[in-house]
């Protein structure tokens, strides 16, 4: 179904691994016939084009001289359906597509008959709404998070000044992030501690003046944990590859200094100066065990 | 004292013991269902019976299925097994005689008024057992129970039932991020209800939003960013939004939610959003007047009513039913209902919806663990400021219904009053499947009817998310 719409006319030198490339100024990679079975087979292998990703495609295609930027791009395409016949869902021109169609079908593996491939055509929109929706998502978190923030920042912003008229209750009672245990040992927490306030104290200009710092620091600790936890953990269900080391978000609470440091992509400025959330392909992720965005 | 009971007792299968039914003309037939204890020999003075709870609590007294009452040499053999064995038995049989404990208490609190001295011997006992902040989950669960059970006892018996300690802010906001992050209750309700009104309204200019329970208005910042960046439809959408508030003070007072408009009015204004905000006061016995909202022509009409975690709003169903049916009388485009699955109330009658709510909140508190097994402060504390005052609240309208027997979900509410279900796409399908792979494996979604989403934790419905309208046309 990706095969180039000029597959006769292929002059181009095959190299030692059988990959044909072009001899266009810009090295590209023909999929050919064989080479698209073998990936269909791979990722068939893998468990689908949801389970498979470029890294594990190419380990069990094991053709030499395939990059996983050729991989990425052409799993990509397989998702979400985009052949370079466009005219496979307009049925204006049945007839002229139909022989192609057919073409096609004989060709791709597994894909005989028509309905096959109304069926994969169908899987495809399917898939590519289902992107979209995590899109979607992923800027509602945001915009959630977002919205959480200014709540715990009025928050902090009326108690820091010393407004403690709200309801019943023995004196502040504000629980620090040692009492609730979040970060599981104390030492544990005082390393985390120390790194969180310098990176709280780099980010923000929010004035704690006195008045135990580290209780807002604590708290805004918390809130960033809380939303960054929520972003971090979209970027694994959204990324390619899908053997993801963080899918709870207890881990964001029991793991260490990975979201200190790294973190260069200031999500929730104080201001909000920003009109529209980024996304999510340009937030660099730098913390470890996160792998590159698969938008590109 | 005489044990005359009558107990209708449906037999249920909760965990490892069950109970069988007892007939209903034998007295108390509390022997058949509870193997821990010689419940025959209750009709002595207080004095056995004290002796006879505190052969329950022996630490030593292992249980047994039903029809093994003698068990010496098994508990000799028992002893000599591992102690880490010895220690989850222990701890698993502690469960379960605290389940037996907390029932036995339920069916003395609503027996006849001979039993209320026996329910409040048990609850003394309990209360030694457990405590809201220590121990094992089942033992802090149990623990809220007890006092839920115990000021159910209070105002029977003439005093106030208390309406709960007011919870100091900081405690409350921090409670309420930390069960947000913890588990998929609060978002998923949110996001469900939010994408089936952006679905309703795509090719709207003006949308109204009606909320019952807008709290910190938490639901409206996703659904704002969603309108502000929608691609299809008119841009721009202006949105407004009617909270409804109650007069008095705390949380959902009129001041309380002025600043929530306040608030979500920031936000809007940063993400360039046309916003407006208005406020709709109920009358003091919290009825809703559809009149005292203000309505524009050619908007898209709203009503939105989440009665979930950690919406307080389990305490008055007539407030609940009011505002729902004067909604009705105007007309809405879409209502989006989110509410806890609890059994209604003609199964079981009292003891069952009891045992019915304990399963629950075991399944909740259970979910909290999974997810996060170590910060066992952290989810006391969202069990002190939310689970416990819902336990409390539940159960005393457990007890006010408890004569009247009928009563059942929103949702099966709605549907008989005349609404229409609207069907949840595939998108706010996909939505929730993916918000609850944030989090751990156990929870689960799924399509129970065609226009609602059920969240659970493994075999546990937890909370439901309905979409209806009263519009006979289609959307």
């Amino acid at each position: 179904m990706f095969h180039p719409k000029k597959a006769s006319s292929m002059n181009s030198p095959m190299c030692d691994s059988g990959l044909v490339l072009t001899t266009d100024p810009k090295p590209r990679l023909r999929w050919t016939v064989e080479l698209h079975e073998r990936f269909v087979d791979a990722v068939t292998q893998l468990g689908g084009p949801d389970k498979a990703t470029p890294k594990t495609i190419m380990r069990v295609m094991g053709v030499k001289g395939l990059t996983l930027y050729h991989l990425k791009s052409h799993l990509q395409k397989f998702r979400l359906g985009k052949q370079p016949h466009k005219d496979f869902n307009d049925h204006s021109i049945k007839d002229a597509s139909s022989l192609e169609l057919q073409r096609n079908n004989a060709s791709s593996s597994g894909m005989m008959g028509r309905s096959m491939n109304e069926m994969q055509m169908e899987v495809n929109r399917r898939l590519h709404e289902q992107l979209e929706v995590q899109r979607h998502l992923q800027l509602r978190i945001e915009a959630h998070g977002k919205y959480m923030q200014t709540i715990l920042e009025k928050a902090c912003q009326t108690v820091l000044a010393g407004d403690n008229k709200s309801a019943a209750g023995p004196t502040l009672n504000f629980p620090t992030l040692q009492d609730l245990n979040m970060y599981g040992s104390s030492d544990h927490l005082h390393h985390q501690s120390m790194e969180m306030e310098s990176f709280i104290d780099k980010k923000r200009s929010t004035p704690y003046t006195g008045k135990s710092p580290l209780v807002w620091a604590d708290d805004l600790r918390l809130q960033e944990l809380g939303t960054a936890s929520c972003l971090d953990d979209q970027i694994g269900p959204l990324s390619v590859d899908r053997g993801s080391d963080i899918d709870s978000v207890s881990d964001i609470y029991e793991t260490k200094p990975m979201l200190s440091g790294g973190h260069d992509h200031k999500k929730y400025d104080v201001k909000m100066d920003r009109p529209s959330p980024t996304p999510p392909r340009t937030v660099a992720i730098s913390a470890g065990g996160m792998r590159s965005s698969p938008f590109g | 004292m005489s044990m005359v009971m009558d107990l209708g007792f449906p037999s249920f299968d909760y965990s490892t013991t069950t109970m069988t039914a007892a007939s209903a003309d034998e007295g108390c037939n509390w022997n058949t269902w509870s193997p821990v204890v010689d419940w025959k020999a209750l009709s002595g003075d207080q004095e056995d019976f004290q002796n006879l709870i505190d052969s329950m609590m022996d630490e030593n007294v292992v249980l047994h299925p039903i029809d093994q009452l003698e068990e010496t040499e098994e508990e000799e053999e028992y002893n000599n097994l591992s102690p880490e064995y010895n220690m989850a038995e222990a701890e698993d049989s502690k469960g379960v005689r605290l389940i037996h404990l907390l029932t036995a208490a339920a069916e003395a609190v609503v027996g006849p008024n001979e039993c209320r001295g026996l329910a409040r011997v048990i609850l003394v006992r309990l209360k030694e057992l457990v405590s809201p902040t220590d121990g094992t989950n089942m033992e802090r669960l149990a623990a809220y129970f007890t006092d839920a059970l115990q000021a159910l006892l209070d105002a029977a018996s003439g005093g106030k039932h208390p309406l709960g300690v007011e919870h100091h802010r900081t405690d409350v906001l921090a409670a309420f991020q930390l069960l947000q992050d913890m588990s998929p209750y609060v978002k998923f309700g949110h996001f469900t209800a939010n994408q089936a009104i952006l679905e309703a309204v795509t090719h709207d200019r003006r949308v109204h939003i009606v909320d019952y329970d807008i709290m910190e208005g938490i639901q409206w910042a996703p659904l704002m960013q969603a309108l502000a960046s929608r691609k299809d439809g008119p841009p721009a959408p202006h949105l407004r939004i009617t909270a409804v508030s109650r007069s008095g003070t705390g949380r959902r007072s009129f001041s309380a939610v002025q600043e929530t408009g306040r608030r979500l009015a920031n936000f809007a204004a940063s993400i360039g959003k046309p916003f407006s905000f208005h406020q709709c006061r109920l009358d003091a016995d919290e009825t809703f007047r559809p009149s005292s909202l203000k309505l524009v022509r050619g908007e898209a009409l709203v009503v939105n009513c989440m009665l979930h975690l950690p919406h307080f709003t389990h305490r008055a169903p007539d407030s609940i039913a009011s505002f729902l049916s004067g909604a009705r009388t105007l007309n809405p485009r879409l209502i989006t209902l989110v509410e806890e699955e609890t059994a209604p109330p003609s199964e079981g009658g009292f003891l069952g919806r009891f045992m019915d709510l304990l399963h629950h909140f075991s399944a909740i508190y259970d979910s909290l663990e999974a997810g996060f097994p170590m910060q066992w402060r952290a989810r006391a504390l969202v069990e002190r400021v939310f689970l416990g005052p819902r336990i409390m609240g539940s159960l005393a309208r457990m007890y006010r219904a408890r004569e009247t027997g009928e009563g059942c979900s929103w949702g099966q509410w709605m549907g008989a009053v005349g609404f229409h279900p609207v069907n949840i796409s595939f998108a706010n399908h996909c939505q929730a499947k993916l918000l609850l792979g944030l989090y751990n494996d156990g929870y689960r979604v799924e399509e129970l009817t065609s226009n609602k989403l059920v969240l659970g934790w493994k075999l546990r419905r937890l909370l439901s998310a309905s979409i209806w309208t009263s519009q006979d046309c289609d959307l």
